[in-house]
């Protein structure tokens, strides 16, 4: 087989070279941004150490550190550098940033993982029973209330479910990703996870649930839902077999675009409850003007939402024959 | 759809037409009616109260009563202090200010950006569009709040004025994006090619034919993004990177909460919030009364 002229392999092809250009632009932002921050970072590495340390120890010293020459040669060992894996040190825990972060991402990813399944299963479910229930009291009532819980500010909630349920009535920890000792119990985990993932769903699920119910009411308004109806199926049966299929494409496609928006939901949940993940990690970093650390946060959020959104793209274009090339990358839409 | 008659559905004669609800247009008054007015006269009466803050509050916002610390609501603190022993009421209203400031000034600039961004984006030729597209595609990949922090971080310590500047520069690319959709679609009508025909220039383009047209699409993005400000600049406030505690806001009021936390004094935390979610959910609902009514056809199910 002629590989090289199959329009599937050319598309991820040219997807693969997207992604390694936005990187690549990506990184010479972030590290711009970095480097044109005041404050001298061997200040904040060293700290008072500084006044004692002889120019040459210093000038060995931003070798080291990656802080000899200008600004384009500093880039160019950086990036050599982080090809093969080495983003500098942190400057805040003076060990290299990959294994400051290292040891979190796993933490992040089971709450974020876990937040964004919960998310769009539980909004797919509410848009249904909307969608379902169209202008009656029960659709009117939970559009209220969906209306109401997405303009609560995610760590106010959070501040309200720690003082309810730790501080009152002691029923969930308020800090902490498991308690000390027990890292590979699960059942400890749920138990510390149970509260920011409620954050992390109320915050999230009234813009999907609403998106997708609006969706699902135009697909209603379509002749062929008549012609289901008129064979002789039920509400839900049309709903889940036929409106809810005819948008699964629309439904990844969110799904896709969403990532970003669910990272920022677990930035501000980390931070509340205390969770050891990458979120709390990057707001101490910016506080500490850690900016290795940051750079590092910043490229590794940036990948994943870029690898998700061209597998969105690459699912949507197998399950979905109506998909021809439209042009363009694929997480703009 | 309550209205449509089953019997429709069961007699499908050749006269049969489907059910379409009437059109009718609406008088003023009636507009007048339709309007959110309990959101209205909620978000004047707190405007009011911040812009007259001082006639309101009946302590001073910034001084610390050290005899009073962590009071309950009481006849003289209406809504009790904090731990450092400043009043509730009068700071939740002085804060109020800076709060709303915030709200509106990131808006405006998100508005300025957007519109600018967007317009340039979808009057230029393809490759300039793509081009332009790219660089709003990069920074979307970014969570917001990742990449607020980090300039923030770069930044270093904050005034109101300099949060909204980062927090509009964080936020405008959803705004751009929908004026460039929206200029493509009028970019080709005949008055814009009429306009260029009689020699306009970019500016008056802009001015006199894509803004008054884009207006209607974009209102409810523009108001809303009045509470998506005021929401990031509490959050940043509650993390300690963005208002100094000393410098009043919704947002710095709660970043003593960890403490509140501690004592479990409920009145720092509920009421700063609950003034944020009604002045929130006040400009929403008014945001809300700017979007076009979908036009509905009866559903099929």
């Amino acid at each position: 087989m002629n590989w090289y002229n199959n329009p599937y392999l050319k598309k991820i092809g040219k997807n693969i070279i997207i992604f390694i250009i936005t990187m690549f632009v990506l990184s010479i932002i972030v590290f711009i941004m970095a480097r044109l921050a005041p404050g001298d970072p061997l200040q904040a590495f060293y700290g008072d150490a500084l006044d004692t340390m002889s120019i040459q120890e210093m000038d060995s010293a931003r070798i080291r550190l990656g802080l000899d020459g200008p600004i384009y040669y500093q880039y160019v060992k950086w990036l050599l550098l982080a090809l093969g894996g080495d983003f500098g040190l942190s400057l805040q825990y003076k060990m290299p940033a990959m294994d400051v972060i290292s040891p979190l991402i796993g933490n992040t990813l089971i709450l974020g993982l876990t937040a964004y399944i919960l998310v769009f299963a539980l909004a797919i479910i509410l848009a249904v029973i909307c969608a379902k229930h169209e202008d009656t009291l029960l659709d009117k009532i939970l559009c209220k209330i969906g209306t109401m819980t997405y303009f609560i500010p995610a760590f106010w909630l959070g501040l309200i479910l720690i003082l309810v349920f730790s501080v009152n009535l002691n029923w969930f920890p308020s800090s902490g990703a498991y308690d000390y000792g027990q890292a590979g119990n699960i059942a400890n985990r749920i138990w510390h996870m149970i509260l920011p993932l409620t954050v992390m769903i109320v915050s999230h699920i009234w813009y999907y649930a609403y998106m997708i119910r609006n969706k699902l009411l135009d697909e209603n308004r379509k002749d062929y839902v008549l012609l289901a109806k008129i064979k002789g199926l039920t509400k839900s049966e049309i709903l889940w077999k036929h409106s809810l299929r005819n948008i699964a494409p629309t439904i990844i496609n969110l799904m896709a675009i969403s990532i970003p928006h669910v990272l920022s939901g677990t930035v501000i949940a980390e931070a509340v409850f205390n969770y050891p993940g990458i979120g709390n990690m990057a707001i101490s970093a910016a506080k500490y003007h850690d900016y290795n650390l940051l750079m590092l946060l910043v490229l590794i959020t940036g990948s994943l939402v870029v690898i998700t959104s061209i597998c969105a793209y690459l699912i949507n274009e197998i399950i979905d024959p109506r998909m021809k090339d439209v042009g363009g990358t694929i997480w703009e839409k | 759809m309550g209205e449509i008659d089953p019997a429709a559905f069961e007699i499908v004669g050749p006269e049969y037409q489907t059910w379409e609800p009437e059109i009718k247009k609406e008088s003023v008054s009636k507009k007048l009616r339709k309007l959110p007015w309990i959101a209205i006269i909620i978000f004047s009466a707190i405007l009011l109260g911040c812009i007259f803050a001082p006639v309101i509050a009946n302590h001073n916002p910034s001084t610390y009563y050290l005899d009073n610390l962590n009071e309950p609501p009481n006849s003289e603190f209406y809504f009790g202090t904090d731990s450092l022993g400043r009043d509730l009421y009068s700071i939740i209203w002085y804060g109020g200010r800076t709060s709303l400031i915030v709200g509106f000034l990131g808006a405006a600039i998100v508005t300025l950006i957007g519109i600018t961004y967007g317009c340039i984006n979808g009057m230029a030729n393809t490759r300039v569009d793509t081009l332009l597209q790219r660089v709003v595609e990069i920074f979307h990949i970014i969570p917001q709040i990742l990449l607020t922090i980090l300039i923030i971080s770069i930044l270093g310590q904050q005034n109101p004025i300099s949060i909204s500047f980062v927090i509009a520069v964080t936020s405008w690319f959803a705004l751009a994006r929908i004026v460039r959709s929206e200029v493509r679609q009028i970019r080709t009508n005949e008055y814009v090619i009429a306009a260029k025909c009689y020699g306009a220039r970019f500016e008056r383009l802009v001015a006199k034919h894509l803004i008054p047209n884009i207006i209607p699409a974009i209102m409810f993005v523009v108001v809303s993004s009045i509470s998506a400000c005021i929401t990031t600049e509490s959050t940043l406030s509650f993390l300690g990177l963005g208002l100094p505690l000393d410098v009043l806001s919704w947002g710095s009021i709660l970043s003593l909460s960890n403490r509140a936390l501690l004592l479990n004094t409920w009145w720092v935390i509920v009421i700063p919030g609950v003034f944020l979610i009604v002045t929130l959910s006040c400009i929403t609902t008014i945001a809300n009364c700017f979007r076009k009514d979908m036009n509905k056809k009866p559903n099929r199910l």
